[in-house]
This record gives structure tokens, sequence and C-alpha cells, in this order.
């Protein structure tokens, strides 16, 4: 982490005595007390977990996403699953499809490589271009300023499925879909990040820290590596852990839609889009994809809340169930949002540093 | 087939309305009598028919409508020459007399044919129908702005390729004469056995000339048929029909016309029209739909449910579903990779994804299995229930492929259970067993059948379907293999680019015939001799199941058009 954060963050240690420790160990501290975003990563960690183990898991199931077993279904009654519960059992754990006979579990599993992986895809790919926008807007003459600031306010206006519709159905079917989902996504959707990062630079840059790193002789490149980059962090990360459940969403809706990955992959997204009209003869196929993804959205939003938390000394969590500082928060006065935090970032982070060391 | 697009478009659009959901269940006519002497047997005059729509009645004018028999809605307002049978099953995919006394009278060669019109006949203002007013609805068919009908008339009338239509060319056409009021001639530029299946379309029905509006008289079209049109509102969203007090059933033997009042409601989401056919509340108790399918998962639903499985119609429309081969692109030039791919397939999984076993019905044939249309069994390369994968290796083996292949299947991206992606990845597992690899190429549905259907960009391999115009082997085979209608700049439906000069002798020769029970037995032989050179792979035959309210009686269902037919429903 950076100086600037470890300087606050030691400014600090009035309130909470711990020695003065990294700026990550500080974080993970502070993300540790909040029960609730506990919860969340350990959940996130096992979706992951889950995701990567996904061949390994089926194997010792016994099963695969894409083999039919037309012999579990009714075909007379429209490919209903033999069975109660939609056929679970020792060999299918969570069932069968109906029409097809393919195994649930294994089409869920290998499903959530598909959602979480094009949705950190996607994340690190509005990262890396909403940072540099946002950078460059802020350091730059007013020239770039301005036209890095349209373009972003164009970004921001286009409407992202329109646009990743437009996109997907122009290039050529021969590309790897779910590389092209989270590069679409990517590209279409990294207007808030840059305009968050530019209000941020903006502010960085007063700071007598970065006007002595100026008058020192550094180049603006060094600059912003060196000194605006670490500050720029903590709202960064914040807002790359709310953007992953939202890409995960955009990934379901594309699928959804008929122009996200490619069948026989399995994606939550396609299998609700399947789904949808079994909800009254076969529910637990409609259920398991959906409550995949609201476990994973809530969780991965729970745990961005928590980051947020934790980076921001000041924020109080919305979630106040479990953080464990509600006297701080009392003390606080309870605000600071994410949103009023990336709009009036001078007097937030200025206003923090001040109070954190009077307190 | 001067204009195959608008041809391929509009049979794609009656298949999308009649399979909406995908496919229906097999059941048969006989079942369907069952059911109409169990209920309430004796159907009364009176009520009001509702008609529950996703498609709404758009054009509702004779020269632009694209029906096959006169189509259900529209065929309460137009009569024409001819018209279906409104008989079950088979029975009902003859063609009958209409407004003729008969179903024509050819000459020799079938280039000539002669209809008179029944004595009585009149419009919904009490004015009589006369023979010219039937060459006035035809000619007022080929003016470009009323474009959107079927291209035979255009095609096979002499000196009609470049007609304009009626407003802009005030001669008319030379071609169809009429000798009195009562009397209609027709001359073809080629034989025509199946012109009674043509005049069944609503281009034949009377357009009285001074009550033509041009673009605006679909608002209100001059009635012949046992109702008229009193509401018209948003282009055929909500039609209210009445009835036409001139109408008589002394001259019109087949339609019963039970309801006083028809209201058709358009528009509506395929799920929605489904729940309230099933709920049956209110006006819905007496509603019917005339394009909406049971989906596999509703039919799961349905057919858990006695009350509901009650209600359900059964039909079978001549269709078929096929996987297609271009033998331009490689492997497919090979006949034996053709046929180890014919071999391969496994059509339990696949009619699994059109919806199971009550929705399609396995196809070895090209020509849809329907006495009609000549079918006449064959399996020229067994694959059995789930495929014969050792015989298609072995296959594969002598093409040179003893590695196994790799393939790619085209399909589109519409939620159609045809053309969809779920019926190619059953395909894609399937071929996996005879070391077929098959790697999908799913396109937007437009793009699709632009690809498919010009000789340019056709694809290899690709899922197909095709659908007759009316229940006969000639428009069921000639656009698909006859080798005069590949077409190089257009809409080419050739995709095996047959040109077999055997074959074409052999269309030629039956389109003599006006003995369509002898034309529909060489259809059947035509289709099997094909079937020898392995350009397709026959997967099902659709079967439709829908749901009808409480109230309704009488239920025909015939082979024509597989769908309940509305103007036999009696709604007390």
């Amino acid at each position: 982490m950076s100086e600037a954060f470890v300087a606050v963050e030691a400014a600090g240690t009035g309130t909470q005595p711990v020695p003065a420790v990294s700026g990550a160990r500080q974080f993970w501290r502070r993300l540790r007390v909040q029960r609730a975003a506990l919860v969340a990563a350990i959940v996130v960690a096992l979706l992951v977990l889950v995701a990567l183990a996904a061949p390994l898991l089926t194997a010792i199931e016994g099963q695969d996403p894409t083999t039919y077993h037309p012999s579990l279904v009714d075909s007379a009654r429209g490919g209903v699953p033999l069975g109660s519960f939609g056929g679970i059992g020792g060999d299918h754990w969570l069932g069968v499809e109906p029409q097809t006979g393919r195994d649930l579990f294994a089409r869920l599993v290998y499903g959530a490589r598909v959602s979480l992986g094009v949705a950190l895809a996607a994340t690190a790919v509005q990262v890396a271009i909403g940072v540099v926008v946002g950078v460059a807007a802020a350091l730059g003459n007013r020239w770039v300023d301005q036209l890095l600031s349209r373009i972003t306010d164009i970004i921001v206006a286009m409407p992202l499925m329109i646009m990743a519709l437009a996109l997907l159905a122009v290039v050529p079917s021969s590309f790897p879909r779910p590389v092209l989902v989270a590069l679409i996504i990517g590209f279409v959707a990294w207007g808030t990040i840059a305009k968050i990062t530019r209000a941020q630079t903006l502010t960085l840059k007063e700071l007598d820290y970065v006007a002595a790193a100026r008058l020192s002789g550094w180049g603006t490149l060094r600059i912003a590596r060196r000194e605006l980059l670490p500050g720029l962090a903590a709202p960064v990360i914040t807002y790359a852990a709310l953007m992953v459940p939202a890409n995960i969403t955009i990934e379901a809706a594309l699928s959804f839609l008929g122009v996200g990955v490619k069948p026989p992959t399995p994606s939550w997204g396609q299998m609700l889009t399947s789904a949808d009209v079994w909800y009254q003869a076969a529910p637990q196929y409609l259920l398991l994809p959906a409550g995949a993804l609201f476990l994973t959205v809530l969780a991965l939003t729970v745990l961005g809340d928590g980051v947020r938390t934790a980076l921001d000394p000041r924020a109080v969590s919305r979630l106040r169930v479990g953080t464990g500082r509600k006297g701080e928060a009392k003390a606080d006065g309870g605000v600071g949002t994410v949103d009023a935090g990336v709009a009036k970032p001078a007097k937030t982070v200025g206003a923090g540093v001040e109070k954190e060391v009077r307190s | 087939m001067r204009h195959p697009s608008l041809r391929a478009r509009r049979v794609a659009a009656v298949s999308v309305g009649l399979v909406l959901a995908a496919g229906a269940a097999a059941c048969g006519p006989e079942d369907n009598d069952a059911k109409a002497s169990a209920g309430d047997s004796t159907p009364h005059k009176g009520g009001t028919l509702t008609v529950l729509n996703s498609d709404p009645q758009q054009d509702f004018d004779p020269a632009r409508l694209y029906t096959s028999g006169g189509g259900n809605v529209p065929s309460l307002v137009f009569r024409t020459l001819t018209t279906r049978n409104r008989e079950n099953g088979a029975a009902g995919a003859q063609v009958v007399p209409d407004l003729a006394t008969d179903t024509g009278r050819p000459n020799k060669d079938a280039t000539e044919w002669t209809y008179t019109l029944k004595k009585g006949l009149k419009y919904e203002d009490g004015t009589p129908i006369t023979s010219a007013d039937i060459k006035y609805g035809i000619e007022r068919s080929f003016a470009p702005e009323l474009s959107g009908g079927a291209p035979y008339l255009r095609d096979w009338l002499v000196g009609a390729a470049d007609y304009q239509g009626p407003y802009k060319d005030k001669k008319g056409l030379s071609a169809i004469t009429t000798p009195d009021e009562r009397t209609i001639v027709f001359r073809l530029n080629k034989p025509e056995g199946e012109f009674p299946y043509l005049a069944t379309q609503t281009q034949f029905t009377p357009v009285p000339k001074g009550k033509d509006t041009g673009t605006k008289y679909e608002e209100h079209p001059v009635s012949s048929g046992p109702y008229k049109v009193v509401t018209n509102d948003n282009d055929g969203e909500h039609l209210v029909l009445e009835r036409n007090t001139y109408w008589s059933a002394s001259t019109d033997a087949e339609r019963k016309a039970y309801p006083d009042k028809i209201d058709v409601r358009s528009g509506l989401d395929s799920s929605v029209i489904n729940q309230r056919l099933s709920a049956s509340q209110g006006a819905d108790a007496s509603a019917v739909t005339t394009d909406t399918n049971l989906g596999p998962a509703e039919l799961a639903k349905v057919t858990g449910d006695k009350e509901l499985a009650a209600r359900v119609g059964t039909g079978h429309f001549g269709y078929t579903n096929y996987l297609a081969f271009n033998p331009h692109v490689k492997p497919f030039d090979n006949v034996k990779v053709r046929q180890a791919v014919s071999y391969a397939i496994d059509r339990s999984s696949v009619i699994n994804a059109a919806g199971g076993s009550a929705l399609a019905e396995p196809a070895t044939t090209y020509l849809p299995n329907q006495k009609s249309f000549g079918y006449t069994p064959y399996d020229l390369f067994p694959a059995g229930r789930t495929g014969n994968a050792a015989k298609a290796k072995e296959l594969l083996k002598d093409a040179g492929y003893a590695n196994g292949l790799t393939i790619t299947l085209t399909h589109s991206n519409s939620k159609d259970f045809e053309t969809s992606p779920e019926i190619a990845t059953a395909v894609q597992d399937a071929l996996k067993k005879a070391g077929i690899t098959v790697k999908l190429q799913g396109l937007e549905d437009n793009d699709y059948r632009d690809k498919i259907h010009n000789v340019k960009t056709e694809p290899g391999f690709f899922l197909a379907h095709w659908g007759a115009d009316w229940p006969s082997g000639g428009p069921f085979l000639a656009p698909i293999f006859d080798g005069r209608q590949i077409v190089k700049d257009g809409a080419n439906f050739n995709s095996g680019f047959l040109d077999d000069k055997s074959v074409n002798a052999e269309i030629d020769a039956i389109n003599k015939l006006t003995d369509l029970d002898a034309a529909a037995k060489r259809w059947g032989a035509l289709d099997k001799k094909i079937g020898e050179q392995a350009l397709t792979v026959p997967l099902f035959h659709p079967v439709y199941k829908r749901l009808y309210g409480e109230n309704i009686r009488n239920i025909v269902i015939s082979d024509w058009t597989g769908v309940l037919d509305i103007s036999q429903v009696a709604v007390k």
C-alpha cells in the first residue's frame, strides 16, 4: 500500500491499539472484524474453489456436463425428469435437466467457471481501461481532459446491453465466446470507474506529498505510478469488488438472450434461459442456477461493502449487522457512502485524515 | 418459384406461429373424435367465440394473406373457389368445392381449368358474387402495393410474369376469362394437376371492383363468408367479426359458423395464451388459439392434470425437420460421409430436444408421414432409435476417416425448437458416439436464413425444415430437389444442388396428373429415390397440441392445417 495510506493508518492507531503494520495487514484486520464480510469472503472462496475443482467434483460424482441421458426423462410428457425432485439421487446429486437428461450438478459447477471467470476477467479489463483513462484525464492538459472526459461521458451514457448485443452479433462465431463476452463487457462498461479515478486523482494531485514530488523534479509518469496509483487503490478496489457481481448478472443476461457463451458450454445465465419455462413442471431446474446466482451476487456485494469499509476508515458499513463496529459508526455520525465519497472526494479524504488525527 | 425468398419467409412465419413454443403431440384424429363425442355432444348456435393469438391478423386483405388452405380466421370472411375439407385427420387433407360447384374441370393436359360458381352467392351487402369479381381479386394481388401472397399465380398463369395489377394495367390478365357471370377459366403455361389446391388460397376470393379501396381495403374487406369485419383495431391486433346475414349455409357445406360473434385478440405472449386457456375463466372459457402450441414444459404440466389433458387438441401439419448437407463443401461431397451421419443420428435425443415423443414423431422420409403427401415409408439408413454408431464408423473408415472426423453444424439462435441450439446440441451428442466431433456455429436468426438460402454462403451442414403450402408431394419436393429451381442469385432452396435429369422429368410427369391420388403415389416413390442420395437426414415431423376453453365443442382438426378449425367450433 502507499506511503500516504500507511501514513493515514499510522495516524489512526490512537483509536485502535494495534502496532503500526503494513497497509495490507491493516486492511485484512479491518476486514476480519466484519463478520458478514468474513462469511461472504468464505462463500466467495468456496465458489472459486468449486469452479476450479469442477472436473474433480464431477469425476467424484461420475458425471459430466454434456452427456445426454434420454432414459432419465419422460419423453411422452415433454421430457420432464423421471423420479422425484427432478431425478435427484446418488447418481445425479442435483437431478437432471428436462428434455436432455444432462446432469445438473455438473452443469452447475462447470457453469460457475464461466460465470465467475467472465465476470472477473471483465472487471480486470474495466479497471485497467478506467484507471488509465481517469489518471490521464486528471493529469493531462485541458484538451486531453476535455477529450477523455467527454469520451467517458459517452461510454457511460451508452446502453450497455444494446451495445453488447450489437458487438456480439458482428464478431465471427469462431472467436472463443467466454473471452469475447468478458472483453465486450470490459470495453463497454469502464466509464464509471474512469470517472471515479479522475475525481480521486484531481484530489490527490493537490496534496502536499505530490507537490513535493513534483518539486523534486519527478516526471508525470513517475508521479502517477509512485505517488498517485497507491492512493487510488482504495476507491478502485472497492468499486471493482462491487462490479464483479454486476458483471455476473450481465453475463447471465447476455446468455439469457442467446448471445453469451455457446452451447453445450454451460453457464448460469444459459441455464436460466432454458429453465424459465419449466418453473411449474420442474421447479428445481430453475431454482438451482437462480439460487447459485443469487448467492454469488449477494456474497460478492457484501464482500465488496466490507472491502470498502476496511479501506475507508471513515465509512460506515451499510450492513451494520455483524460488522462489530457499531460504536465507531456512531462516533462517525454515519456519513459516507461510496457515492458520497466519489462525489466529494476532497472533503472525504481531507476530513478523514483530520478526524483520525484528532481522535 | 420466382420469389422463393418471400415464400420461405412466409412458410417460416407460419411455422413459427404453429410451432411457437415447440411442436405438439401425437394421438391422431381418432382421439379427437372420441373427445368430441364424450363431452356435451350437440353443438348449438350463438355465443361469442374468443380467439387468443400471438400473431396479429395483419394485412387482412385477401390479396396480401399467405395462407395454407385459406387460413383459419381469414376463412371465416373470405370464401374461395375451392377450400380444404373441414374434417378430422386424413379426410381433412382433401380439397373440396367452396364457391365453385366442383374442384375444377381441367382440359386434357391440365393447362386449362374451368370453374362454375354456385347459384345464389351474395356479399355482406346483398349484392351477388360474380366470376368477374374473382378475376378482379386475383388481378389486384399482382399489384406491388398488395404483395404478400404465394408466388404460384405469377409463375403459372400465361403472360402473368410482369403483370403489375389492375390499377396500372386496366386491361387485366388475359389468362383469366369469364365467359359469363358464373364461369371462370384459367390458362396456365404448363400442366399443373394441383391447381385445385392453389384455388384454396385467399387470392381466389371475390372482390367487388366498386368497393376496392386499394391498400385501405384490409380495414373493411367485403365479406363473402359467414362473418363480416365489424372492428379492426391496430392493424389486426383486435378483430371483431359478426354474422354476415346474406351468407347462406345452403351454399356452404364447409363452414358451420355456430357462434354469433368472433372476438380475435392478438399480440399476446404464448405463455399468457396457454395460461389463460388452462385457467379458462370468464370469456376465456369460450376461447381457442389458432397459432399457439403447448411447449414441452407446458405439456408436462398439462399431462399431469386430467381436466386440462381433456382440453387438448392434437393435430398433424405436413412438415419435416431435417439435417441438410451441401455436397459442394468437404467432406460432404463424399456420399459415405453423408450416409455415416444418417446412420449415426440418435433420433430419440433429437426428439426429446424438440419436446418429446408427444410433440414430435421420428422421420426417416423427407415427405411428411401423411397419406395426402404420398407418404411411402422407407428407412434407407436404419439408425434405430438411438443411432447405429458401428455402421457409421465402418462407413467413415471406408471414406478415409478411420480416426474420426470433425465437422461444423450451423444452426440459428432462435428459440423455435426447430433450428435452435437445443436441437443442434442433441445432434452433436448423437454423432459423438460415432466418433464425429461436431462444432456448433450459431447464427442470429435472419443471418442464418440468409446464409442457408444463398448458394454462395450455404454452409456444409445445417438444421433445416420445410412445410408445404398444401398437402401434396409437389410443393414439398419440387422446390428442394428440382435441379431447374437452383437459384444462383436470390433465395435458393435446393440446398443439396440436386440436378438429376430423371428426377426433373418425373416431377414434370407428375404435375401433368389430375388424379391426385395417383400423383400422391408417384411423389412417394420419387421421395424414396431421392432419399438414396442422402442429401438430407430427416429428423422428425412435429405434432401440434393446443389447449382450448371449457365451453368449446365440435373439435375438428384436419391433417391439412393440424390445428383446431374455428369454422367448426361451437361455444354452446
